[in-house]
């Protein structure tokens, strides 16, 4: 279970947020909404151990994000991130090597196939379209095996064949994990999600 | 297939430059390098076996540690444009050996010198990651900015020392072989051997720091670990080679760059063919040092500046999108 609780994040010299306190348990996926700039993605990153806390208690089946080791931390979080640059000409299937198989999580290739990576496999990142390189990063941090998943504006550049395909595997995915997604638009998500938080 | 085939050639010119490194040279030889395998006591044997030999054994280590340094600073500062010598990692190189002799606590070409030479530029690399505000144009400034400096405070040692060996700046600043013997070589090889082995451990590393310093701590990389290892190995690899030759511009950014255009940007192959290819980018400037302008040698640095530039810059405009700058 990941626990918030009361936490602050001071980004600069701006409050990002306070006092919020939540709870994100396995089994179930939950979304997290709020406008732009409500502090949604300093949320994601400091449960994934990037940002430190102003005031505030995280932890991840209780651990301490921030002062945890990377390893410990892959095995309970993943993340994927809003952006990623993809600065050199990989090909997909170099970015998926990045994690050997023998550490991925068992869905890994149902997840390959979903996001319609397989296709892709011999294409540069460099070459892809956004919503494609979208999908490699998505498709990297969902072959992570870890418990909860951290997904930041997963649907931002999919069309609406894509967006059903995501939300299809986050259906998969909260059967034996938790899935935590940060959105803000959240239209025609509501019922595939089992709790939503909100930030304003 | 086609990096097996570019691997076997890049083998057999290796070789062919090396045999022909011994056979050219200032001396002219009347026979053919091989009638005087296991020979010894001539003229001509002894300027192949004790001169060129050496020499030559000295461009392929020295060549072999600069692109694989050039790859690694590349992908570690994951800056297309982090060549050694450039952002002051050479120049902390010649500052460690300068202070070194000056100081009179390790003779050129000495296991202490190229240990100081080592330290020099970590320190560089430290300094340099420290200072600069970010990753893209304001560490290549802080590299160049910090660069002069260490340059000019090892131009004012070198002035006022009388230390003997301590050479002319120009050696330090435009790199030359002409000093290399088999001391020399016995003396970088293990040190360079070092980086080698933890440049290719990092291999993996590299390949995910490319996604950004987020991604490979959310993919649970020691992210300081890292760092740390990875300044080790460039130091061990540049630190000798400029301690032994000086410092040779612009073979550790052209290298890299050629190697991913012809096998594509993963490490696991890119620091193996750099090395080949340096050693053969070094062997070639090192000929024509010798030869073009014979009888006079001219330092060999000038013209790995002057093929390597040009080269590079055609390279950058055939092929922009092979290393899309972050942000």
């Amino acid at each position: 279970m990941i626990t918030l609780a009361k936490i602050s994040i001071i980004r600069g010299e701006t409050k990002v947020l306070q006092d919020f306190s939540a709870t994100i348990a396995q089994h179930q996926a939950t979304l997290l909404s709020g406008p732009n700039g409500s502090g949604k993605t300093s949320l994601i990153q400091a449960i994934a151990g990037t940002l430190p806390i102003a005031t505030g208690e995280i932890s991840i089946d209780g651990v301490d994000p921030y002062h945890s080791k990377a390893m410990e931390l892959a095995k309970l979080r993943s993340v994927a991130p809003q952006r990623r640059t993809f600065s050199l000409a990989f090909s997909v299937a170099e970015v998926i090597e990045f994690i050997p198989a023998r550490e991925r999580a068992n869905h890994w290739e149902s997840t390959l196939e979903l996001l319609g990576l397989k296709k892709l496999l011999t294409k540069k990142v460099t070459e892809l379209s956004i919503g494609q390189q979208q999908r490699v990063s998505l498709g990297l941090a969902l072959i992570q095996d870890s418990k909860f998943y951290l997904l930041d504006e997963p649907f931002s550049a999919q069309d609406s064949e894509y967006q059903i395909r995501i939300l299809q595997l986050i259906d998969e995915l909260k059967k034996e994990r938790g899935v935590l997604v940060v959105s803000h638009n959240t239209d025609s998500l509501h019922s595939h999600f089992d709790q939503e938080l909100h930030i304003s | 297939m086609k990096r097996t085939a570019t691997y076997i050639g890049l083998i057999t010119v290796l070789a062919v430059l090396f045999i022909l490194s011994l056979q050219i040279g200032i001396l002219h030889l009347d026979t053919s390098v091989f009638s005087l395998i296991g020979k010894h006591g001539s003229v001509a044997a002894t300027t192949v076996w004790d001169v060129r030999f050496p020499r030559a054994l000295g461009a392929v280590v020295i060549g072999g540690a600069l692109g694989i340094a050039g790859a690694l600073a590349q992908g570690i500062f994951r800056n297309p444009l982090a060549e050694p010598t450039l952002i002051g990692l050479s120049s902390g190189a010649t500052f460690g050996t300068i202070v070194g002799i000056a100081t009179g606590l390790a003779g050129y070409g000495s296991g202490v010198n190229c240990l100081a030479a080592t330290l020099g530029t970590a320190m560089a690399a430290v300094i340099t990651l420290f200072l600069a505000p970010n990753k893209n144009f304001g560490f290549l400034l802080t590299g160049i900015a910090f660069s002069s400096i260490l340059t000019s405070v090892s131009g004012l040692i070198i002035s006022i020392s009388q230390r003997p060996g301590i050479q002319s700046l120009s050696f330090w600043n435009f790199g030359s072989l002409s000093l290399i013997n088999f001391a020399t070589v016995r003396v970088i090889t293990p040190f360079i051997l070092v980086g080698v082995v933890l440049a290719l451990s990092l291999a993996r590393g590299l390949n995910i720091w490319s996604l950004g310093e987020n991604t490979a701590f959310y993919l649970g990389m020691n992210i300081r670990r890292f760092r740390f290892v990875a300044i080790i190995a460039i130091a061990l690899l540049i630190g000798p080679a400029v301690s032994a030759v000086g410092s040779i511009a612009f073979l550790g950014l052209l290298v890299p760059h050629v190697v991913r255009l012809i096998v594509g940007p993963n490490h696991k192959h890119l620091i193996g063919y750099s090395a080949l290819l340096g050693a053969i980018v070094l062997l070639i400037a090192d000929l024509l040092a010798r030869a073009a302008f014979a009888p006079h040698e001219v330092p060999l640095g000038l013209l790995t500046s002057l093929l390597g530039a040009p080269i590079l810059i055609i390279l950058l405009r055939a092929r922009r999108a092979q290393w899309v700058s972050e942000q």
